[in-house]
C-alpha cells in the first residue's frame, strides 16, 4: 500500500506527457501577435506606406523595420544559445517515459513551426501580391515586405531551427547523425531569406512592376517546396514513438 | 534505458497520446503544406488565380492544373506509400485554398479593396478527389497519373464553371466587345500589374466558348500526368528518414 501511494505521489507531481498550457500559449502567441500586425498594417499602410520618400514613411515602416531585426537577432541568439547551452549530454540513457515526454515538447515546436510557416509562405507572401500589383511598389522596403521578409520570414526560421535544436541535443532518435530531411525542411525555408537579395536586385535592375508569375520569383518556388521535407521528419518521428508506444497499443 | 520498461502508466494513456499526436501531426503537415503549396501555386499560377479577368478560357485552363498537381502527388506519396491513407491531394488542396480564401478576405479585399467576386480563388477539390479516389481504388501511382493526372486536367473547367459562367458572357462597353471579367479588370485598376505581358488578344482567347476550353484542358491533362510523375518521385525522396555523418558536410 504504501508503495502505491508513493508511487502515485510521482505520477502527481511529474510533469505531463504533454505540455497543454505551452502548446496553446504559443498558437495564441502567434494568432495575436501577427493579428496586431495586421491591424497594424491595416492603419499604419495606408496612412503612412504609400511613399518612400515621406517622412512618416521613417516613422512608421523604417523604423518598425530597424525594431524587428534587432529583436529578431536578440530572439535567435536567446532562444537557440539556450537549446544548446542546455543540452542533454547523457540523452541515450534517458527513460523511455522521459523520451516521450521530450518527443511531445518537440512536436509542440513542430506545431509551432508549421504555424509560423503558415503565416510566412501563405498569409504574408500572398498579402504582398495585393499590395505591390495594386496599390504600390515604390522603394525595396513596402509596408507588405517588411512584414513579410524581414518578420514572418525570420519568425519560422528562429522557430524552425528551435526546433531542430531541440530534436538533436534531446531526442535519441536524432543521435544516429544529421536528419537531411530536417535539415531540407529547415535549410530550405530559410534560403527563401537569401533569395529575397535575387528579388530585390531583380525587380530594381530589371522591373519595378509585380508579375508573380515572373520567372524571378522562381527562387522562391525551389525553396518552398523544401516545405515537404517535413513529410520525412514525421516519418523519423513515427518510427520513435511507435517503438514506445506499441507493446501498450498491441 | 532499460527495453522492458514502459513510456505509459496504461493502455489508455497510450491510446489518448496517440490520438493527441496525430491531431499535432496533422496540424504541422497541414500547415507545412500549405505554406510550401501556396508559394509554389501563387508564384507559378498565382496571377490567373488571383482575378478574374486573368481566368480565361485558354492559359488559366492550362496553366493552373499543371502547377496544382505537383504538391497533391507528393503528399500522396507519403500517406498512401507509407501510412495507406487515400487522403494526400485533397489535404493538400483543401490546404492551399484555405490558406488562399482567408488571404483573398483579409487582404484583396479588407486591405486593398478589390471585391471577392474579383478576386476568389480556382476551386482545385474535384479534380483532387479522383486523384485520391483512383489511387484508392487502383493502388497503383501509375494509374493514378495517368487516369487520375488527366482528369485532373480535364475536370479544372468543369469544376469552375458554375462559379466563373456569369463572368464568362460576352457584353459591349464603349463599342468593344468583352467577357464582363474583363470589364471587373477595366474598372477595378491594377497600379502595379504589367498588363502589357497579358495576351488577352492572341489566338482564341476571346472567342467565349468552343473548342479552346476543351482543347486546353485536354493539354493540360497531358502535361498533368507528366507532371504527376515527376513529383511522385519528389514525394518519395522527400520522404526519407536517412541520416548523414556531420563530418561530411
Amino acid at each position: 500500500m504504501a508503495a502505491t501511494t508513493d508511487s502515485v505521489k510521482a505520477d502527481a507531481s511529474e510533469a505531463p506527457l504533454l505540455n497543454k498550457t505551452n502548446l496553446i500559449a504559443g498558437f495564441m502567441l502567434y494568432l495575436v501577435f501577427y493579428s496586431f500586425i495586421r491591424w497594424y498594417e491595416g492603419v499604419y499602410g495606408w496612412s503612412a506606406g504609400l511613399d518612400s520618400f515621406a517622412p512618416e514613411f521613417e516613422t512608421y515602416w523604417m523604423n518598425m523595420l530597424y525594431i524587428e531585426l534587432v529583436v529578431e537577432v536578440i530572439l535567435a541568439s536567446t532562444i537557440w544559445g539556450y537549446l544548446w547551452k542546455s543540452r542533454d549530454r547523457k540523452v541515450m540513457s534517458i527513460t523511455p517515459r522521459e523520451e516521450l515526454r521530450r518527443h511531445m515538447t518537440h512536436w509542440t515546436w513542430l506545431v509551432m513551426y508549421g504555424w509560423a510557416i503558415y503565416w510566412g509562405a501563405s498569409y504574408f507572401t500572398e498579402q504582398d501580391g495585393t499590395w505591390h500589383q495594386t496599390i504600390v511598389r515604390d522603394t525595396d522596403f513596402t509596408p507588405s515586405h517588411i512584414i513579410e521578409f524581414y518578420l514572418s520570414y525570420p519568425i519560422y526560421i528562429i522557430t524552425g531551427v528551435a526546433a531542430f535544436l531541440y530534436a538533436k541535443t534531446r531526442l535519441p532518435a536524432y543521435q544516429e547523425g544529421l536528419s537531411i530531411m530536417y535539415m531540407v525542411s529547415v535549410i530550405g525555408p530559410f534560403m527563401i531569406l537569401p533569395n529575397v537579395g535575387l528579388n530585390e536586385w531583380g525587380h530594381t535592375f530589371w522591373f519595378m512592376e509585380e508579375l508573380f508569375v515572373a520567372p524571378l520569383h522562381y527562387g522562391f518556388v525551389f525553396f518552398g517546396w523544401a516545405a515537404l521535407a517535413i513529410m520525412g521528419v514525421v516519418n523519423i518521428e513515427v518510427e520513435a514513438i511507435t517503438k514506445l508506444l506499441k507493446k501498450d497499443l498491441a | 534505458m532499460s527495453a522492458s520498461q514502459s513510456a505509459v502508466r496504461s493502455r489508455a494513456e497510450a491510446v489518448e497520446i496517440s490520438r493527441t499526436l496525430d491531431w499535432m501531426i496533422l496540424f504541422t503537415l497541414f500547415t507545412a503544406v500549405l505554406g510550401g503549396y501556396h508559394i509554389h501555386y501563387m508564384l507559378t499560377g498565382g496571377d490567373w488565380d488571383f482575378w478574374t479577368d486573368w481566368k480565361d478560357r485558354r492559359l488559366w485552363v492550362t496553366v493552373a492544373p499543371i502547377v496544382s498537381i505537383t504538391f497533391p502527388a507528393a503528399v500522396q506519396s507519403m500517406l498512401w506509400y507509407r501510412y495507406r491513407l487515400p487522403m494526400g491531394a485533397v489535404i493538400a488542396v483543401i490546404a492551399l485554398m484555405v490558406g488562399e480564401w482567408i488571404n483573398r478576405y483579409l487582404n484583396f479585399w479588407g486591405w486593398t479593396y478589390f471585391p471577392v467576386n474579383f478576386v476568389f480563388p480556382s476551386n482545385l477539390v474535384p479534380g483532387a478527389i479522383v486523384l485520391d479516389v483512383v489511387l484508392m481504388l487502383s493502388g497503383s501511382f501509375i494509374l493514378t497519373a495517368v487516369v487520375g493526372g488527366l482528369a485532373y486536367g480535364l475536370l479544372f473547367y468543369p469544376g469552375n464553371w458554375p462559379i466563373i459562367a456569369p463572368l464568362h458572357v460576352p457584353v459591349e462597353y464603349n463599342g468593344m466587345m468583352m467577357t464582363l471579367a474583363d470589364l471587373q479588370g477595366y474598372h477595378y485598376v491594377r497600379t502595379g500589374t504589367p498588363e502589357y505581358i497579358r495576351m488577352v488578344e492572341k489566338g482564341t482567347l476571346r472567342t467565349f466558348g468552343k473548342d479552346v476550353a476543351p482543347v486546353s484542358a485536354f493539354f493540360s491533362g497531358f502535361v498533368s500526368i507528366i507532371i504527376y510523375f515527376l513529383w511522385h518521385y519528389f514525394g518519395r525522396w522527400f520522404n526519407k528518414t536517412d541520416f548523414v555523418d556531420p563530418a561530411d558536410i
